[in-house]
């Protein structure tokens, strides 16, 4: 990687004349593909939704502020009070718990309560039987739409929520919960295969 | 993100029961916010020189593709005003 990055300068010194054009064509590159993430940001942009994403038929890409009324119901409720599913994807397993809006839990399921073991829970399959087995047991209780929680980037992380919606429950919308530190705890060391 | 208003940031409304399309929707977001690559990374500590080298790697790769882009579209454009007209 080092001796990679030697022979990129040398080549690149030779190159770059024009770097001040180039890196600004680069930069602002960058800058422009910048889609909102931050809840100011959003806030922002929602007056201006000409570039949201709505289709002919005013579907907004983004959630119902919870300080905006919103006509959007789903099975008579409103966003704020559908029952959530937190997907905990790790690389060795998938966890899926269902809880209600207040975040009491109701189902609880993961690949090794589905009988599988060791490597195989870290499978994209162990996790939509999970998917299955949570979503049966959330339409005993009488849930159908839900909202979908993920955190973590594992293997089960799209086959758990297609197993949701394969069990027959409704997804509404998908956030992703992972959890970005900004420099706090110190991981473990990098690994030397 | 306990902190901050819940169900707001990173989040995707799935259109039509189209799952599908709103997960790569959101991959593609998360991808653009470079949230996926500070996860991947942060798994495991980066010491700061190794940091230093892979910062400095990205400037000059940055640099070089955006030169050699520049340098592609300016060999590709064929159609041009003819400079010797009348000859």
């Amino acid at each position: 990687m080092y001796k990679l990055n030697c022979i990129l300068v040398s080549s690149v010194s030779k190159v770059c004349r024009q770097v001040a054009g180039s890196l600004n064509a680069g930069n602002s590159f960058e800058l422009q593909r910048a889609v909102c993430s931050s809840a100011v940001r959003l806030q922002e942009a929602t007056p201006s939704t000409a570039a949201s994403g709505k289709t002919s038929k005013d579907f907004s890409h983004f959630p119902p502020l919870p300080g905006q009324e919103s006509p959007l119901r789903w099975g008579g409720k409103k966003f704020d009070e559908l029952p959530i599913v937190h997907i905990k994807a790790t690389y060795n397993n998938t966890h899926i718990q269902l809880t209600d809006s207040a975040g009491l839990s109701m189902v609880r399921t993961s690949c090794g309560t589905e009988g599988f073991k060791n490597v195989k829970k870290a499978t994209p399959i162990a996790a939509q039987t999970a998917g299955i087995s949570a979503a049966a047991k959330a339409t005993a209780k009488g849930v159908t739409y839900i909202r979908v929680l993920v955190k973590g980037l594992g293997p089960g992380r799209l086959s758990a929520i297609k197993g949701l919606t394969m069990g027959g429950l409704e997804v509404v919308s998908i956030t992703d919960n992972t959890p970005v530190p900004h420099n706090g705890c110190r991981p473990r060391k990098a690994r030397r295969m | 993100m306990a902190n901050h208003l819940r169900f707001f940031a990173r989040t995707i409304m799935v259109h039509e029961g189209n799952v599908d399309a709103a997960y790569k929707t959101l991959n593609r977001v998360l991808a653009q916010d470079g949230i996926i690559e500070t996860v991947k990374r942060k798994r495991y500590y980066e010491k700061p020189c190794r940091e230093r080298q892979r910062r400095n790697f990205e400037n000059c790769k940055r640099i070089y593709h955006a030169d050699m882009t520049r340098k592609l579209a300016f060999i590709s454009k064929t159609h041009r005003q003819d400079p010797w007209v009348g000859c």
